[in-house]
């Protein structure tokens, strides 16, 4: 009988070894001997690398979606909300700093191509999150629009990960409320809600 | 070794990984593409990742390069802006291949390659300050508007790519470009240059 804990510091350990050698250098051995798991444990657990991979990163995305819907909807504003969203997804991605680099860098630039789905789904999620934002973008509703504002956040948060300040993100939450809000609501109320979200970020 | 070797050299490790991959390709077969012996490699090369990491450098210093000289110009910015985009992205159109080495074949490496390509959009941070300029609000814009304004442009460019779509990209130039410009211009002004962007192609 495997216990839960055994499966949770396999996956552990996957995301800590893509996050200093990258998924592709990274070996079921390693993963191994960092969780200090068995070979039979894993094997029961998971198909391989790949099937191992895939469960990390469904780890940080049901945890994340999980966070997300404790959010109480009562007594605030979409706005509000949607702030509260953001400042949830950042600090749990700087908590969790190897899950998130797994999800945002490695299954994407260096993933399988299962890998590359996870993370394409998951960025189609947010996307629709931040199109739910207005009443549609002057820049034609495109979808374009909602993608491209989503990649700037993105690009912030890889270079944090990428540089090893994945601690800095929740202080960040006012660009990252800009980011999401400009192309759909306009510079002055997305500057506005910038303000609140930097004394959301400053209470903690 | 001359320049004019080197560069076939580096050339040439960037196919080999475009065509093979990174675990499969072979430092012997560019040296032979390129007409470089095992001894002159080894004289200016410690093993095949310096080579590589040189071949991506010179690979982005050429991508820069090209949007730089469309930047370059007495233009206000958002036309300076959309004459780089558009270089950029008609470059990227035309040599799909290496745009993949750009994306993700060389990046997808390993975290010290990954650096490396959070480096190149680090270099189109500099021709973001100016648009500072047009806001339309007095107030000052957020500490990482400029990174947030190369990061949009850069995931629609990443997911036409790695979808085998770069040919598209020169035709969304106006969509892209609106990405661009709003966090600066804000979305009606944006969406103004945008419309006459496409009026104009």
């Amino acid at each position: 009988m495997l216990s839960v804990s055994d499966r949770d510091r396999i996956l552990e350990a996957m995301a800590d070894c893509c996050a200093e050698e990258g998924y592709r250098a990274t070996t079921v051995d390693s993963v191994l001997e960092r969780a200090g798991v068995e070979r039979e444990s894993f094997e029961a657990l998971f198909a391989g690398k790949e099937d191992c991979a895939l469960a990390a990163l469904n780890k940080i995305l049901s945890e994340t979606l999980a966070r997300i819907a404790t959010i109480d909807p009562r007594s605030e504003s979409p706005n509000e909300r949607r702030v509260r969203e953001v400042e949830t997804i950042l600090q749990l991605l700087a908590m969790r700093a190897s899950f998130a680099r797994l999800g945002s860098i490695e299954a994407r630039q260096a993933g399988t191509p299962r890998m590359r789905e996870c993370y394409e789904a998951a960025v189609r999620v947010l996307a629709l999150m931040m199109e739910r934002a207005g009443p549609g973008a002057p820049g034609g509703g495109s979808s374009v629009t909602a993608r491209a504002a989503l990649g700037g956040a993105e690009a912030l948060v890889r270079r944090e990960l990428a540089i090893g300040g994945a601690s800095n993100l929740p202080k960040l939450l006012p660009d990252f409320v800009y980011a999401a809000l400009v192309p759909f609501v306009g510079q002055r109320e997305a500057l506005r809600q910038a303000r609140l979200a930097a004394r959301v970020a400053e209470e903690g | 070794m001359d320049t004019d070797r080197r560069d076939a050299l580096l050339r040439a490790m960037l196919d080999e990984l475009a065509h093979r991959g990174y675990e499969e390709m072979s430092v012997e077969r560019a040296s032979e593409v390129a007409g470089i012996t095992a001894g002159e490699f080894a004289a200016e090369y410690r093993d095949k990742d310096e080579c590589l990491f040189a071949a991506y450098d010179r690979l982005t210093e050429a991508m820069v390069e090209k949007a730089s000289v469309g930047c370059d110009s007495d233009e206000p910015w958002p036309e300076r802006i959309r004459s780089g985009l558009e270089r950029l992205l008609e470059e990227v159109a035309a040599q799909p291949l290496m745009a993949e080495v750009l994306t993700r074949a060389f990046p997808g490496i390993r975290p010290a390659a990954y650096e490396r390509y959070v480096a190149l959009l680090g270099r189109f941070v500099p021709f973001m300050h100016e648009g500072r300029d047009y806001s339309e609000v007095d107030e000052e814009l957020p500490g990482e508007v400029e990174l947030l304004a190369v990061g949009a442009a850069e995931a629609i460019i990443f997911g036409e790519v790695d979808a085998g779509r770069a040919e598209r990209l020169p035709r969304m130039m106006p969509e892209i470009l609106f990405s661009v410009l709003v966090p600066f211009m804000g979305p009606d002004r944006a969406a103004d240059e945008m419309r006459s962007a496409a009026a104009a192609t």
